[in-house]
């Protein structure tokens, strides 16, 4: 396929030249360019050392953070394996003091126990013991109305025999007290 | 032209201004670790005996023919239960808590339809339990806190083992058995539950190591009737 200049003249014409200012224009350009980019790597650059600079800082002060922490940390274990160690000495005290509250309570209950014990056989040997009292003043009196009637029976014919009758009924009645209160004293030994 | 060179100078500048990293964050000036502190492993009162330690009471009844032990747990401030058969025949009745403190008992009722009596007491209980909602089932856990044979307070576990008829007839209804060792002095021994909540009370020791309880149920009902309850006899 022509062109249209090749169908119209038939030649090629030659190219125009260029003007003086435009063949400069691209240099131009390059240098605006080149001056651009090394005014912003200039800046560039200086954000990054300013950055580098506060990274450098911050990294400086973490580390003197972290063994500042880790300084604390130690020094908490070692606190806390203290305080872990008096507990465990603390829980084994007060288990010796409960254990020992348990048997000094276990042996107070017990001498109450026996105190208890101990009233009660007191109790029990004043009853008899007054039981024997009594036992032996009705035999007592027993034995005396038996003397004095067998006085009595001695002389019959000086007394009444309704009054030696009367008299016999009293010395039975108060003897019969007395045996009575034998068996009572019997009883009372047989239940302790 | 040049006007488009300083737009891409500027979207250059603008582009490496992105290439560089941000600021770092600030650094704390200090850093305060967690916390850690020992803790207690059992829950505890203050002078380092368990709550079913503290309701548990050891009872001296003085009767004309002797003098018995029992025990017994406090229900609140100045009552107490305890077994029927322990106090029924009492004259005075002596109490002493797990450390040894002694109280004085003001009156025993005793119930007709079940071994069981109330104790009320002169001086203040160190502390009283809470009775279970419902009874125990077959299998659950028990523990039983007591004065065995009049001695120290022992505690000993077990699981319910089985409900029946009271072959005592002691009790009217149902009672429990479980297979936690008791020994005479047990009687009035409160059976608790795995939450230490009173689930009944002992009553009888059993062939085998068992042990009788009177259910919670039974308890609570007879709690709950103010007629349940009647003077002990005593004995003269």
């Amino acid at each position: 396929m022509l062109s249209p200049e090749e169908s119209v003249d038939g030649g090629t014409p030659p190219p125009p030249a260029p003007a003086p200012g435009r063949r400069r224009a691209p240099v131009a350009i390059l240098a605006l360019l080149l001056v651009a980019v090394t005014a912003v790597g200039g800046v560039l650059v200086a954000r990054l050392h300013e950055r580098v600079g506060q990274w450098q800082s911050s990294s400086t002060r973490w580390e003197a953070l972290a063994t500042d922490a880790g300084r604390s940390a130690g020094a908490a274990r070692a606190e806390l394996a203290r305080r872990e160690a008096d507990l465990a000495a603390t829980e084994r005290q007060l288990s010796t003091a409960t254990a020992r509250i348990s048997a000094l309570a276990d042996e107070k209950a017990r001498l109450a126990d026996d105190d208890a014990s101990r009233r009660q056989l007191v109790a029990y040997q004043e009853r008899v013991q007054d039981a024997a009292s009594r036992v032996t003043a009705a035999l007592g009196r027993c034995v005396a109305r038996q003397e004095q009637l067998i006085t009595y029976l001695s002389d019959a014919r000086a007394y009444a025999a309704d009054d030696l009758e009367r008299y016999r009924g009293d010395v039975e009645t108060v003897c019969s007290a007395a045996t009575d209160a034998s068996d009572a004293l019997q009883r009372a030994l047989d239940a302790g | 032209m040049r006007a488009a060179l300083l737009g891409g100078a500027l979207v250059v500048l603008v582009a490496g201004c992105g290439v560089v990293p941000g600021a770092p964050a600030p650094v704390p000036t200090s850093v305060v670790p967690p916390l850690a502190s020992p803790s207690m492993a059992a829950a505890r009162s203050g002078d380092g005996f368990d709550d079913e330690q503290r309701i548990a009471l050891r009872l001296r009844a003085v009767s004309c023919d002797g003098l018995a032990t029992g025990s017994g747990f406090a229900v609140d401030a100045h009552t107490l239960v305890t077994a029927r058969h322990v106090v029924d025949d009492a004259t005075s009745v002596q109490l002493s808590t797990y450390d040894g403190h002694d109280a004085l008992a003001t009156s025993v009722r005793v119930a007709a339809a079940a071994d069981l009596a109330v104790v009320r007491t002169r001086d203040a209980l160190p502390a009283a339990s809470a009775l279970a909602a419902d009874d125990p089932e077959v299998g659950d856990d028990v523990t039983v806190v007591g004065y065995p044979l009049g001695r120290a307070l022992d505690v000993t576990t077990g699981h319910v083992t089985a409900v029946l008829d009271d072959p005592l007839d002691e009790n009217t209804g149902v009672v429990m058995i479980a297979d936690a060792t008791v020994e005479p002095g047990s009687s009035g021994s409160p059976v608790l539950d795995d939450e230490g909540h009173v689930a009944g009370v002992v009553y009888a020791k059993g062939r085998y190591g068992s042990t009788y309880f009177v259910p919670v149920s039974t308890l609570r009902s007879m709690l709950d009737d103010d007629d349940a309850f009647v003077p002990a006899p005593g004995c003269s």
